[in-house]
């Protein structure tokens, strides 16, 4: 029941990114193409996150003496 | 408190009085007078802007289709895809080309994509309820093919049928068949050669009649009446001051006439004033001899906008500067006013203040064909020296006949009002689904009283995504995008009709209720609850 109304809210929220980015126009293997650029684009933002968070996060609190 | 600055008066908001409905501040007209029904609290045109993440997100969207367009525009230089438009012959690659491949850039890559939403096959008559064809497309609408069934009863909210007299009742259509049983369906002719009949002539003095003018004339197309009329009334050395919204036939006019064309901002009074003092004093652009004529071209109600012309100010800039004005009444004869006479009746004025009046018999009539109509001197002139009646067939008698049946039925002759009546039953339409759509929240454009509404859309899916969500819901709509209008405005056009009932027009509205929730299309950022007693009390607001 839960899942269900879920997977219906999903499915709203991505018929608005299909509305909005006009996806809504193009063929289905248009989207594959523009939704991988979009994947692989946040992958390796979120990537880079992970590997460098940690460094900025220290170096953060050494500039403001918190660790020394 | 702020003083108006010719009469002294303060300036007054008023937010709801008398126990009138009003939902926006109501301005005096500039001197404080009010003249005629349209200053007497009827607020002006309203163009709400849509919060900035709308255009922007607008943009986004065309550019990401216009890189796919280059994208596919590529893959078929590669020959990798196939190339469904027209192509010239490898023979003839060294020649001029024919085909501009890049103008029709948008129509490639962006129209056919989705033009299953627009020449949709009809296979009845245009009446508040039509039927369809279903059609569908294999190879993502390149071409089409119908399956052979038919959508039945489809809601028709594009037609431009005001008055509801796009009908299929015998009882009423009697005269318009005899008129086929006597004079047949085709004149074979022009009007100045064996065209002219005695039921043209019947017809003009009832148009003159209606009009409340001289005299008028008919012609048979009422696209050709705009821009075959035109080039016989001014000419070189003229000037024509054109709103910047005209319609396609004022503009084509203007153009072959020769004329210089200059533009104002639409319905811009200091837009128009300032060019008429160029004018005036300055003259022709290098002799600076006084312009031969000036003509002002206007439109009653404006069909993208749904907004009237400011008609009072107009009349007042035009007797001062000593212009003519030429007001193109398609839309809104027989719509508009207490008894269907147009935009001149609904603002109190004087018929033979405007020097031509000009309308088309194919939107509330029911018909086809359009008029001309002002003083006799004009209209004699027009008789012999239009282009389209010494070259154009005259109107078919059968649609002459409905066009003096339905004038008939509008003025209360022949014993019945159904016409008036239809034209209050308009009115009350036009308003009532006006305010629902506002109160609903979404962005309407024009006048309060235009039974044209456009209802902004923005971005070009949710264009597409509407109108084949209205249809799955039965009911069909017209979307106009670029370049029919600016490129960040896109909207659907509703036409309210008197033959819509309340029903219709309430399953209309639930419909787009549903429609606007799903695809998020309720921009409007003014709120107005359907409470009508918030708004019974006097509350003023002064400006200071």
């Amino acid at each position: 029941m839960a899942l269900s109304d879920a997977w219906k809210r999903l499915s709203w929220i991505y018929y608005q990114y299909l509305l909005v980015t006009a996806l809504y126009m193009l063929e289905p293997w248009e989207r594959t193409i523009f939704n991988s650029l979009v994947v692989s684009v946040a992958g390796m933002a979120v990537y880079t996150g992970y590997v460098f968070m940690p460094q900025h996060i220290m170096a953060i609190l050494y500039y403001f003496e918190v660790i020394q | 408190m702020a003083l108006d600055a010719r009469s002294g008066a303060p300036k007054l908001q008023l937010n709801g009085t008398n126990g009138r409905r009003r939902h926006r501040p109501v301005r005096l007209s500039p001197g404080g007078v009010r003249n005629g029904a349209a200053a007497q609290g009827r607020p002006r045109n309203r163009f709400e802007q849509a919060p900035l993440y709308v255009a922007v997100l607008t943009y986004v969207g065309f550019g990401i289709v216009t890189l796919f367009g280059y994208f596919r525009d590529f893959l078929r230089a590669l020959r990798l895809e196939k190339c469904h438009i027209a192509q010239e012959r490898q023979e003839l690659k060294e020649f001029v080309p024919l085909y501009q491949d890049f103008e029709n850039f948008y129509t490639r890559n962006l129209y056919m994509r989705v033009r299953d939403n627009w020449n949709r096959p009809i296979c009845s008559l245009p009446g508040p309820v039509f039927d369809l064809m279903e059609r569908v497309s294999d190879d993502y609408n390149w071409t089409f093919r119908l399956t052979g069934r038919t959508l039945k009863n489809v809601i028709n909210m594009g037609s431009y049928n005001y008055l509801g007299f796009a009908e299929n009742n015998a009882l009423f259509l009697t005269t318009v068949a005899e008129a086929v049983r006597g004079y047949g369906v085709g004149t074979c002719s022009t009007r100045q050669e064996m065209g002219n009949l005695r039921i043209h002539e019947e017809l003009e003095q009832l148009v003159a009649e209606f009009l409340g003018v001289e005299s008028a004339m008919t012609f048979g197309m009422g696209f050709a009446t705009n821009s075959m009329n035109i080039p016989a009334l001014v000419g070189k050395g003229c000037l024509i001051l054109s709103d910047e919204l005209n319609h396609t036939s004022l503009i084509l006019g203007a153009r072959l006439s020769g004329a210089t064309i200059r533009i104002f901002k639409h319905n811009n009074m200091q837009s128009l004033e300032r060019l008429l003092r160029d004018a005036v004093c300055s003259g022709q652009p290098r002799t600076h001899r006084p312009w031969r004529k000036i003509l002002i071209m206007v439109e009653g109600i404006y069909s993208m906008e749904g907004s009237l012309v400011c008609l009072p100010e107009i009349v007042a800039l035009k007797k001062k500067y000593k212009a003519y004005l030429y007001l193109d009444e398609a839309h809104s004869i027989g719509a508009l006013g207490p008894t269907g006479r147009g935009v001149i009746e609904l603002f109190g004025m004087d018929a033979k203040d405007i020097d031509i009046l000009m309308g088309t018999f194919t939107k509330s009539f029911g018909a086809a064909g359009g008029y001309i109509a002002g003083k006799k001197e004009l209209v004699d002139y027009l008789r012999s020296h239009s282009h389209s009646a010494v070259y154009a067939s005259a109107m078919s008698p059968p649609v002459t006949e409905q066009i003096i049946r339905v004038i008939k039925g509008i003025m209360g002759r022949g014993g019945t009002n159904e016409g008036l009546r239809r034209v209050h039953r308009l009115m009350e339409n036009t308003r009532y689904f006006r305010r629902r759509l506002r109160e609903m929240g979404f962005i309407i454009y024009g006048n309060e009283d235009s039974p044209v509404v456009p209802l902004l859309l923005y971005l070009p899916a949710k264009v597409v995504a509407f109108s084949r969500a209205m249809l799955e819901k039965n009911i069909g709509v017209v979307v106009v995008g670029f370049p029919a209008t600016p490129i960040t405005e896109a909207r659907a056009r509703f036409c309210v009709s008197a033959a819509h009932t309340r029903d219709m027009l309430d399953k209309v509205l639930d419909a787009l209720d549903e429609v606007g929730d799903a695809l998020s299309i309720k921009f409007s950022r003014q709120k107005f609850s359907p409470r009508s007693e918030l708004y019974d009390g006097t509350d003023f607001e002064l400006d200071s």
